[in-house]
């Protein structure tokens, strides 16, 4: 942790407190949010590594999805992470958002998120345990780092086929595009 | 140049123990409730994170209001004694402070509205019940101070007690600043007047549509917010400081009293607010006032 060292302070500003300054929104889907509690309040306090919880997307920079996304849900995610204020890290938790999971063969639920919105990290496990939240976030803090943590860049370049995707599933978007299509 | 430079330092300082009040109130919490806690300077981290994300306007007007609910508290910052700095010390005083207070609430409503977010319409209408419920208490005691130094300026008031002792000491006073006490956590916004934020129930109320740089200058003007509302204690009751190390000092002990009953007390609904606000410290208020026109 490198929290205090002046230099790297004066050197890029911006790079150190998206670090140190992860707002996160707690994406309520599936059984992982059982987890978020404990590692938010006084058990394992997360407010320690800069990671607090914050109540709408505009304010986050942080998406944790926690648990299976379903269809519906899948709606709501893409305008919460259209929301959020750039840069904008997105980590998928618990092994259904991954390939599926439990649910890989339910008619309900998507498979794979990284389809539809660009994801920056995975946590794997069914359920991950708090701890690995927090190897997450220090693992996520390297990625920034480096400048690798670039998710909301690709879903710039590549917004028509996560555009494409997103309306495979969810039929006809009722939203104008977010960026402009070129084709 | 000498008063530019008074203002200059003002603003800056008042900036600088604003942020540091809401990193220790965060740290202090996390003490008590037996966590770690971030570090004291996690608000310069989330301010220099804010500014430098992208964000998102929803209007003019959402543009316009931020800047003038900010301006609102730096004028009124301008007015309060900070030791023996008061660059607008000869105008004004405690009457115009009344108005002025208004104005940071106005402005933040006058932004929020422009979002259209139902939340943040709720949090406002809070806001502004909280204001009307605060400021009756508040225009009481601050009657009961002029009449009893027979003066408007905060400047001569702090004189006055630097010669003749706290107001606490004298009676008509002790009744207005327990008033004062009573009604501070609603101008600070602090338990168990939280309703305007509330992000469990109204997902953080007119802070909503807030991010990026906006978010940063609502912080900013929070944490101006609470210097003002301690330091209005300090300098009317606790007998302000001939220097500002000392007055700092001051305003530490009162504020971190007030995050004791912060981090023991959840939060009244509006109603209830309200009918505590008018009833407790604004008769206390009251007795004072009238002890004071009777005595002096």
């Amino acid at each position: 942790m490198d929290r205090n060292k002046l230099g790297k302070w004066l050197k890029s500003p911006g790079k150190m407190g998206q670090k140190y300054s992860l707002h996160a929104l707690y994406f309520c889907t599936g059984c992982g949010i059982i987890e978020i509690p404990p590692t938010i309040t006084a058990r394992w306090d997360a407010e320690r590594f800069g990671v607090i919880p914050v109540a709408t997307p505009r304010q986050a920079n942080l998406f944790l999805i926690t648990g299976y996304v379903s269809v519906k849900t899948l709606r709501a995610i893409i305008r919460s992470y259209e929301q959020m204020p750039e840069p904008k890290y997105t980590v998928g938790f618990g092994s259904c958002p991954i390939n599926g999971g439990m649910y890989w063969d339910s008619y309900n639920t998507i498979k794979h998120l990284d389809k539809y919105i660009p994801v920056d990290g995975w946590i794997a496990g069914c359920m991950p345990r708090p701890e690995a939240v927090f190897v997450a976030v220090t693992h996520l803090w390297t990625l920034i780092d480096k400048g690798m943590a670039d998710g909301y860049k690709n879903y710039r370049k590549n917004y028509n086929s996560y555009r494409a995707n997103q309306e495979k599933v969810l039929g006809k978007l009722e939203w104008p595009p977010l960026f402009s299509i070129k084709d | 140049m000498d008063i530019v430079f008074e203002i200059m330092i003002i603003i800056l300082s008042a900036l600088i123990i604003g942020l540091f009040f809401l990193g220790l109130s965060r740290k202090i919490m996390a003490r008590i409730h037996w966590r770690y806690g971030p570090p004291i300077a996690q608000p310069f981290i989330d301010i220099i994170k804010l500014f430098s994300q992208t964000s998102t306007s929803h209007g003019t007007l959402f543009n316009l209001g931020i800047i003038f609910s900010l301006t609102g508290s730096v004028v009124v910052l301008l007015f309060l004694p900070l030791g023996k700095m008061c660059p607008l010390s000869e105008s004004g005083g405690l009457l115009v402070i009344i108005y002025l207070m208004l104005i940071s609430p106005l402005g933040l409503a006058l932004s929020a509205g422009d979002a259209a977010n139902p939340n943040a319409s709720i949090g406002i209408s809070r806001k502004f019940l909280l204001a009307m419920g605060y400021e009756v208490p508040l225009l009481l005691i601050f009657l009961a101070v002029m009449t009893y130094y027979n003066t408007i300026s905060i400047a001569e008031i702090v004189n006055i007690q630097l010669l003749t002792g706290w107001s606490f000491q004298h009676l008509p006073l002790l009744l207005s600043g327990i008033a004062y006490a009573l009604i501070l956590p609603a101008i600070i916004g602090f338990r168990p007047f939280e309703m305007i934020q509330a992000p469990q129930e109204i997902a953080s109320g007119p802070m909503a549509e807030y991010g990026g740089k906006f978010l940063a200058f609502t912080t900013i003007q929070h944490a101006f917010n609470v210097f003002i509302g301690i330091s209005l204690f300090t300098n009317l009751f606790l007998g302000g400081a001939g220097n500002p190390g000392y007055f700092f000092l001051k305003m530490l002990i009162v504020f971190i009293l007030f995050l004791f009953v912060n981090a023991v007390t959840p939060r009244f609904r509006i109603e209830q607010a309200i009918r505590y606000l008018w009833r407790w410290p604004a008769l206390l208020a009251f007795v004072g006032l009238i002890i004071a026109v009777i005595t002096g």
